[in-house]
């Protein structure tokens, strides 16, 4: 094992940081499962030993234990797997994404799942701001309270808060959903484009072009499906807002800025 | 471009819309032939218990031809078969996955010569395909020189 106080701080041309150091190979591999220990482990070395074991080995399931609330841990796994992390994380945890199914079983930092195409990432306790940002695709599940802006810019997939969020929770939303099961802060669903946002609580304000629209048998569907997955308890109501639509200038733009929020 | 690609048929053009044809210079069976899509299972495709990210993937229209929208690509992929009435966003999803599975997305060339870091060449959509980004190099402007000082 490699102790951080060895790692080197240099970047490579790729804007790698340690690109010297190598997995620490530690994973005890039984089967289809793996665990390693994370204690001692740098975030690069942590996301190296990750990568070996589910590129490499083709480990379908990783355990990650004594996570140390470290940043960037568990990021662009282009994979389908299975990932527990045992434990808290900093910020930018289980970013970029695409394919892997992540239970972190503690509480994150901002920018959680930041930037997912796809997966499903589940977190059993609190999260910070940013939660799901510029998120593309798949599942965002937070089973405690969000900080502020929960899915900035998000443009695809669903995020599902059992608890509270704070404010501007949905700015600049593109596509997507969001299900909060408590409370929402002021300025909420702020300039979003388009998606919807439910809430089963209380909603302190609207944001600039945020409307509150009819629930349908599709969005039923939709809450009862996703509940029923992931094991929660669905509020005896909610309310569904959406875009406006009084700032929609899309006619006017050129096709490929149009397709950035595809 | 990597070099293990034909894109000898390839004619781009200075349009607003971009395709996948644009892209590649060609269109593929499963674009015509719905028989070639009808097998593919969209739960076994996806991470999770439901559609996971395909919850946002609809049938779509480019050139006014139907079309679905490859991100992998930022590209169109349009469909010239006739897709049964209510089944729209399902051969939509189908046609992209089946588009992705076999490594025909554009996106997914370039990783041959683009991607940075190592990775499965067909990422979440099949099971132990090549690994590409093991050996990237820095392109070099020919004839460019680096000014005195740098």
């Amino acid at each position: 094992m490699v102790a951080m106080s060895t790692r080197r701080s240099r970047n490579d041309i790729r804007g790698l940081a340690e690109p010297d150091v190598e997995a620490p190979k530690t994973a005890r591999i039984e089967g289809d499962t793996a665990v390693f220990d994370a204690a001692d482990l740098s975030p690069r070395q942590i996301n190296l030993e990750l990568r070996r074991l589910v590129y490499g080995e083709q480990i379908p399931e990783v355990t990650i234990e004594n996570p140390g609330a470290k940043h960037s841990v568990a990021v662009g796994i282009l994979t389908r797997c299975r990932i527990t992390i045992d434990g808290s994380v900093g910020y930018f945890g289980a970013t970029l994404g695409d394919g892997p199914e992540i239970h972190i079983t503690g509480r994150v930092g901002w920018s959680v799942a930041e930037n997912m195409m796809s997966g499903v990432t589940v977190i059993d306790k609190n999260a910070g701001s940013l939660t799901g940002a510029a998120m593309r695709g798949g599942d965002l599940v937070i089973r405690g309270h969000v900080g502020a802006r929960t899915g900035i810019d998000q443009k695809g997939g669903t995020i599902i808060v059992g608890g509270n969020a704070g404010a501007l929770t949905g700015f600049m939303m593109q596509r997507g959903r969001q299900i909060i099961c408590g409370d929402a802060g002021p300025g909420m669903g702020d300039s979003m484009y388009d998606g919807a946002i439910y809430v089963g609580g209380a909603v302190a304000s609207l944001g600039v072009d945020c409307v509150e629209a009819e629930m349908t048998p599709e969005d039923d569907e939709l809450i009862d499906r996703k509940f029923r997955i992931y094991g929660m308890d669905r509020p005896a109501s909610f309310r569904k807002f959406v875009c406006g639509k009084k700032l929609w200038n899309y006619d006017n733009l050129e096709p490929s800025e149009r397709k950035l929020v595809l | 471009m990597s070099d293990l690609f034909d894109l000898s048929a390839r004619h781009l053009t200075t349009r607003a819309g971009i395709d996948t044809e644009e892209l590649t210079g060609r269109t593929f069976p499963y674009q015509f032939d719905r028989t070639l899509v009808d097998d593919v299972d969209l739960m076994a495709a996806t991470p999770g218990e439901d559609l996971n990210w395909l919850e946002d993937i609809h049938l779509m229209s480019e050139d006014g031809i139907p079309a679905v929208f490859d991100r992998y690509t930022n590209a169109f992929l349009k469909i010239h078969f006739e897709i049964p009435p209510g089944r729209e966003d399902e051969y939509a999803r189908k046609v992209l996955i089946k588009h992705l599975q076999e490594g025909n997305s554009y996106g997914v060339w370039l990783k041959y010569r683009h991607a940075k870091f190592p990775q499965p060449e067909l990422g979440s959509w099949l099971r132990n395909s090549p690994t590409v980004g093991e050996n990237w190099t820095p392109p070099q402007l020919e004839g460019w020189e680096p000014p005195d000082g740098h």
